[in-house]
């Protein structure tokens, strides 16, 4: 040991701990620059919505507001003008009814697809599979015109239609993945019980898949409430306005009020899918393991 | 109850093979009866809104639309034929070219330098955070918050009047030489949090062994980097880089919402041009001949990814 301790070069270990300790600083400084730089929109997002109109006019856009209370005016001038009350439940309802029906159903598919021994499986899969390899631009026409054809456009169940489909087949690749990890064993002894097919899904199977189902409808979820191209396209009257179409709406005719109002607007449409994301981040980052959406 | 638990075997010895055969495809055909039956809603919903529709479109392409008469010629090719003759069509494909460059470059560049001078930082996960918080927001939400950042009398205009110390009031979103770079920029703030998030996961995954024997020999930092954690991370930047690919392509929200006020909004890119002469000029065979063309290059990019992927899985074993 004594040996070791003698070809020890004390002064190079110093010198390598020194730089270690500098380019640490350097790093620190570098990250809270680009940190800074990030948070600039933040930052003004988050002065303007204090200020009234007329105080946003007359101010530097990064001075700090003069008191909080004008928030209150904002919001509810932002919830009024930009009608959020249809925008906000219209969303509510796509985004819950939607991604909850399509996550089902994708369970009840991946559950036909890795539950049961029988002949054809790939062939089904790859049909459902398929509805995740076309770009949303190849929906658009057709969907439209197909929608005023049958009389569904600009209306509540013809959006609920289209976002529960296109929000089926991913979760039903990755509920496939992660039951056909799943032991059969109890499916098998429950069946010789005499439960039916039924009861083995919705007793055994469902409840063991509960973590990836709440991954992938709030994933789901967030999807359609985000969605602005499907929402302008199919449902694009004031009473079935999603609220991201609203927000665009009222963005673009915004002359009787000022930026301090839309971004407001903008705050409050975007609360949602933050409240989700905060409450459920682990579930949200397991997603985006997953997914790498 | 016996019975009910006797083996194959045992029921082959009672009863013969026939049997057994039998038994085995009754049991296949009651078993795809069943799972059919829970597979039913998603496959009449995936069929019927998403794969016929996008049949319908194809049929749409190849056919003459008229008012009052609808889809009433057949064009064959004429449409896409269209598209040449169309000076916007080009001015949106070369935008589209700049987008996907962009989105690609500039992400993954900016996502993997994040990335590393991250990694292991004191206070590491405040600035992740920080950098991930855009894509938290609505990517409408995003359009409508850089359009003041943009405007004239905005945050940008107004950082370059103290750095120059005078005043600057240009229109970034209202001119054509500064309009797409302006969007890019809002793009790679709204995406390089999600890119470094996933380049952070691929090299926490790296094995830790071959970079500790190459620093043992005396490789820099730096020709460790290029020669061993580049190749390691090469499947998680192919994935990544086909994110980045798809979304720049097909990218509509940011676009749309930001370039509203732009004159030339139509050849801002392939997914705008389509929107425009389809839901704006009513140009329906035209617009469906334009989704078939993104369809194409979207379908091959996809391919392109598959046989990427199956040469790396091929290398690494």
């Amino acid at each position: 040991m004594t040996s070791l301790v003698d070809t020890l070069d004390f002064d190079a270990i110093e010198k390598r701990e020194r730089r270690a300790r500098r380019s640490s600083w350097a790093v620190l400084a570098v990250s809270g620059f680009v940190s800074l730089l990030w948070l600039t929109p933040f930052y003004y997002l988050v002065v303007t919505i204090f200020k009234t109109t007329d105080e946003y006019t007359h101010s530097d856009p990064f001075a700090p507001p003069r008191g909080l209370a004008p928030i209150l005016g904002n919001s509810v001038t932002a919830w009024n003008e930009a009608t959020m009350a249809y925008g906000m439940s219209n969303s509510a309802l796509y985004g819950g009814v939607g991604a909850g029906l399509a996550v089902l159903f994708a369970a009840m598919a991946a559950y036909g697809l890795t539950r049961l021994d029988y002949r054809g499986k790939t062939l089904i899969f790859m049909t459902i599979f398929a509805g995740t390899v076309f770009p949303f631009q190849m929906y658009l026409i057709p969907l439209f015109l197909l929608y005023g054809k049958i009389g569904i456009l600009n209306t509540r169940f013809g959006m609920m239609l289209f976002y529960t489909a296109i929000c089926i087949p991913f979760p039903t690749l990755v509920l496939r993945n992660y039951m056909s990890g799943l032991s059969r064993e109890m499916d098998e002894a429950a069946r010789m019980e005499g439960a039916g097919e039924f009861t083995v899904f919705a007793r055994i199977v469902l409840p063991n898949a509960a973590g990836p189902m709440v991954a992938t409808f709030l994933l789901q979820f967030t999807w359609i409430w985000n969605d602005l191209l499907f929402s302008t396209v199919l449902g694009n009257r004031a009473e079935v306005r999603s609220i991201m179409n609203s927000l665009q709406v009222f963005q673009g005719s915004y002359a009787s009020t000022g930026p301090n109002v839309v971004l407001t607007a903008a705050l409050i449409a975007s609360l949602p899918s933050l409240l989700m994301f905060f409450a459920l981040r682990r579930h949200f980052m397991e997603g985006l393991k997953v997914t790498g959406l | 109850m016996s019975r009910r638990r006797e083996t194959d075997a045992q029921l082959l010895a009672r009863i013969g093979l026939d049997a057994v055969a039998r038994r085995e495809r009754a049991r296949q055909n009651h078993n795809r009866l069943v799972a059919l039956a829970f597979m039913a809603p998603a496959l009449v919903l995936v069929i019927g809104v998403l794969l016929v529709p996008v049949g319908y479109n194809l049929y749409l392409s190849v056919m003459n639309w008229r008012k009052f008469k609808g889809f009433d010629q057949f064009a064959g090719a004429g449409n896409y034929f269209d598209m040449g003759s169309s000076p916007y069509f080009f001015d949106a494909l070369a935008n589209t070219a700049i987008w996907v460059a962009a989105s690609l470059a500039f992400p993954i560049a900016i996502g993997l330098a994040l990335a590393l001078l991250f990694r292991g930082a004191r206070f590491e996960d405040a600035f992740k955070n920080i950098v991930f918080l855009p894509r938290i927001l609505a990517p409408t939400a995003v359009a409508v918050l850089w359009i003041y950042v943009y405007a004239p009398h905005g945050v940008v205009n107004r950082i370059l009047q103290m750095v120059l110390g005078h005043d600057v009031d240009i229109g970034w979103l209202y001119q054509q030489s500064t309009i797409t770079a302006s969007i890019i920029v809002t793009f790679v703030w709204q995406t390089v949090g999600l890119v470094m998030v996933l380049l952070l996961l691929g090299l926490n995954a790296l094995p830790k062994d071959p970079i500790e024997a190459a620093r043992i020999d005396g490789a820099s930092p730096f020709q460790s980097f290029r020669h061993i954690v580049l190749p390691l991370l090469a499947p998680t930047l192919l994935m990544v880089s086909i994110l980045c690919v798809l979304a720049g392509f097909t990218v509509f929200d940011l676009l749309w919402v930001m370039g509203a006020g732009y004159p030339g909004l139509r050849t801002l890119s392939l997914a705008i041009f389509m929107y425009f002469e389809a839901f704006q000029k009513g140009g329906w065979s035209f617009g469906s001949a334009v989704a078939v063309v993104i369809g194409l290059i979207v379908l091959s990019v996809t391919w392109l990814q598959a046989w990427l992927q199956h040469r790396i899985d091929q290398n690494l074993k």
